[in-house]
């Protein structure tokens, strides 16, 4: 479980980006972060990764306190967590096995052929193709990298998964097998994930926990049964903004 | 105050830069990644530059010295000394500069730009050494090799330069890269160069590390390492000249 409580960041001092940020995303369940863009989204998944640091407030990985960790537990903890970004962000002068093989090599003391096993398993549980293993990032597909990235998150057996909007620039059949690796990986796995998007199909195919952000200030939290009747004005606009979801609606 | 804040951040990346390896199996495997990236595959240029700057200070050595009174001896030790002492250690880091310092700012620029450095992070490693302390290792350590290449290469293109256009003979060119020579030339030149490869390999860094923004901040970004990189070269190089040879 992760918590962050009383979250304020701002930049340069004065452009406040989120104001007063609480919430807990729950063990074994998709938690997805919902928003315009320029809401706060991608501000406050960082903040809880601590690529940014927070101008006031708590961030809890289940009873550890991430603010008041030294480097050495921060490293620790890090190493407890998974990262698939929005561009993928593989590792472009190295093939698509070795960016799994990265942190095993990083961070584990495993033999080569238990290396190669993992980077296997991992590589098959996304659904890449054996031929695909040496090629290189750019030599392959979009929604391919999205996958890869996806393997090399769940490498060290993380117990948190963080997603920066894992489908974008995805056609929308890729999209969806995106979503539901993800979901996937997170009940059979008991992870802790956070999913960072705007996309409505997600929210409505794997949103088990939803934050919904405005403005960097939070504006709603439920599930994807409720987010259709939420009754918040600020998130109908949101969502309503696509027609498709309006006559779903009626 | 601009330049305080870069003078402050360089200082904090080296202090990031120069922390306790995670591996250094992984480390060790960088840094041979990055002496032929960026050592090897420069020889050529290296090689080619030198060969004909040797040539075209013959040429002109000659035509300063076209005075029956000077030895003619004069072409090749004026050579001599002049790749000793500034042309394979200076001007050879400001080209240097350009082709090693704008591939390290365009390379970590990039790698910050797509995330990658932030993956780095994430996962628990400092990005800052795993990425460039193998680049600073592996420049410093070839630099003096490339300057002595560079020195030999340089009197080469002197010696067929003056042979084939007729200006100085085998024989007092040679006499004349032999005649007064100061071992501490090199010793001293190779102090520069050490410096100086620390300059273009660090320099660079920072400014690829901090990039922000997209493609075109990480152009702006690898013309201002150069021109910085090649003011601080020649800073340096008036600092040392005066700490070591006055």
């Amino acid at each position: 479980m992760i918590e962050v409580k009383n979250l304020y960041k701002s930049f340069d001092g004065n452009n406040m980006v989120l104001k007063n940020v609480s919430a807990v995303f729950e063990k074994g369940k998709t938690n997805l972060i919902i928003g315009k863009s320029g809401s706060g989204k991608t501000v406050l998944l960082k903040s809880i990764l601590g690529i940014y640091d927070v101008d006031e407030g708590e961030i809890w990985y289940n009873d550890r306190n991430f603010l008041l960790a030294d480097d050495k537990e921060r490293k620790k903890l890090r190493q407890e967590i998974g990262m698939v970004f929005q561009g993928g962000a593989l590792f472009d002068s190295i093939t698509v096995a070795d960016n799994i093989r990265f942190p095993l090599e990083m961070f584990t003391n495993m033999t080569a052929k238990e290396k190669s096993h993992r980077v296997q398993s991992c590589l098959e549980r996304v659904n890449i193709e054996r031929q695909a293993f040496k090629l290189f990032p750019n030599e392959i597909s979009g929604g391919m990298q999205k996958r890869v990235s996806i393997a090399r998150a769940i490498a060290l057996n993380p117990k948190y998964l963080f997603c920066d909007e894992p489908n974008s620039g995805l056609d929308p059949e890729t999209a969806t097998v995106i979503d539901n690796l993800i979901h996937a990986i997170t009940k059979e796995f008991e992870i802790t994930t956070i999913i960072n998007t705007h996309d409505m199909n997600s929210v409505i195919e794997i949103g088990e926990s939803i934050l919904f952000i405005s403005k960097g200030e939070q504006e709603w939290t439920g599930t994807k049964h409720e987010v259709l009747n939420s009754g918040n004005q600020k998130l109908d606009d949101f969502i309503f903004a696509n027609k498709l979801y309006s006559k779903m609606k009626k | 105050m601009k330049f305080f804040f870069h003078i402050g951040r360089y200082f904090v990346m080296l202090k990031k830069v120069f922390a306790r390896p995670e591996k250094y199996r992984m480390y060790i495997r960088q840094l041979f990644h990055e002496i032929e990236n960026l050592g090897l595959n420069s020889i050529g240029i290296v090689v080619i530059i030198s060969v004909f700057i040797g040539g075209i200070m013959v040429i002109q050595f000659a035509y300063n010295m076209a005075n029956p009174l000077y030895p003619s001896e004069l072409v090749g030790l004026g050579t001599r000394d002049t790749l000793l002492l500034e042309f394979s250690s200076t001007m050879l880091a400001l080209i240097m500069a350009g082709k090693i310092g704008s591939n390290i700012t365009s390379e970590i620029g990039t790698m910050r730009v797509t995330e990658q450095i932030d993956s780095l992070e994430i996962m628990g490693v400092n990005s800052a050494s795993y990425i460039i302390l193998p680049k600073i290792v592996a420049v410093v350590f070839i630099f003096p090799f490339l300057y002595i290449l560079s020195v030999f290469f340089g009197l080469v293109g002197g010696l067929f330069t003056g042979i084939l256009s007729d200006v100085v003979t085998m024989k007092d060119y040679i006499d004349g890269i032999q005649f007064l020579f100061i071992p501490y030339y090199v010793m001293f030149s190779i102090i520069k160069t050490l410096v100086f490869g620390f300059l273009v390999a660090s320099v660079p860094a920072y400014f690829g590390y901090y990039v922000q923004g997209g493609a075109l901040e990480v152009g702006k970004a690898s013309t201002r390492a150069v021109v910085n990189t090649n003011i601080l070269i020649l800073f340096f190089d008036l600092i040392l000249t005066r700490l070591l040879l006055a």
